[in-house]
């Protein structure tokens, strides 16, 4: 059942379960998260970080996250 | 002489074995990875395994769970994702890279945090065990597999001698249950619920530490 679910959201192997984006938060500040599809990055206004999504895994460390100005 | 492990050291170590661990490794630690898998589904389906690797215990998921796997090493977690993809093991919800000492989750979202075989490679236990204490709800449990060392005998003289190669297998053969002992007295939270020797010859043990419900004026 899921396995259609995520492929109607685009490619099944890299898309990620919409109820783990939902509990997913900045390591850093613990703060919400934005997810946007189209860099896919998980960006986190607070630690002003965007974090990467390389096919389909979450980078959550903040190292590896983009600085935002 | 330093046994100390760090992030950059432990990441570089695991790409190097990601290629070959499963070989090595699966079938020695599999009691422990099933034993441990059973445990943490007792507590509820939302469950997180820290330290996932390449995903050896996937299978042992049963599909009505809902499992987190996060991983420091990327190179280990790309193998993780392609076994979920292959033998599509619709328990396993997404992996993830993070430092187990810093865990991109809420407090308490998780019935259960499993950390199997991942204590004796980490740089800071302690660290790792609140953190998981954080992720778990009042009433669940962690569930730790791991190699806890002798203290005395020819093993212990091994141990040590290992531990001063730590650096290149990228974890710490020699590991006192004092490590794990002293963090739970220490945290009034924490309550020791079993300590299990495994087979094959007990090398392995399944520890299961419940967070107590909160109480007043507890911390």
């Amino acid at each position: 059942m899921t396995e259609t679910e995520t492929r109607a959201a685009g490619d099944a192997t890299t898309a990620i379960d919409p109820k783990l984006l939902e509990i997913l938060v900045c390591p850093l500040t613990k703060g919400r998260l934005d997810y946007d599809r189209e860099k896919q990055e998980l960006i986190s206004r607070q630690a002003k970080l965007a974090y990467p999504i390389r096919d389909g895994i979450p980078i959550m460390l903040p190292e590896e996250a983009r600085p935002l100005d | 002489m330093t046994t100390e492990l760090d992030n950059a050291g432990i990441e570089k170590a695991y790409a190097r074995w990601a290629p070959v661990y499963d070989l090595v490794f699966d079938a020695v630690m599999a009691t422990g990875r099933r034993e441990g898998v059973a445990a943490a589904e007792r507590c509820g389906p939302r469950i997180l395994d820290v330290g996932a690797g390449t995903g050896l215990e996937f299978e042992c998921f049963s599909p009505a769970s809902e499992v987190t796997a996060v991983d420091l090493s990327e190179a280990m977690l790309r193998r993780a994702q392609a076994r979920v993809r292959e033998r599509r093991l619709s328990a396993v919800r997404g992996v993830l890279v993070m430092d187990a000492t810093r865990l991109a989750f809420p407090d308490a979202v998780f019935d259960a945090v499993l950390l199997p075989y991942v204590l004796t490679t980490v740089p800071d236990p302690d660290a790792t065990l609140d953190e998981a204490m954080r992720v778990v709800r009042p009433g669940g449990e962690i569930v730790l597999v791991n190699h806890v060392g002798a203290e005395t005998g020819p093993l212990a003289k091994i141990e040590a001698w290992l531990a001063r190669r730590t650096r290149d297998i990228g974890w710490r053969p020699e590991f006192p249950w004092a490590r794990i002992g002293d963090w739970i007295e220490s945290r009034p939270q924490a309550h020791l619920l079993e300590r299990r020797a495994l087979s094959p010859m007990g090398l392995f043990t399944l520890v299961r530490i419940a967070r107590r419900a909160a109480t007043n004026g507890g911390g």
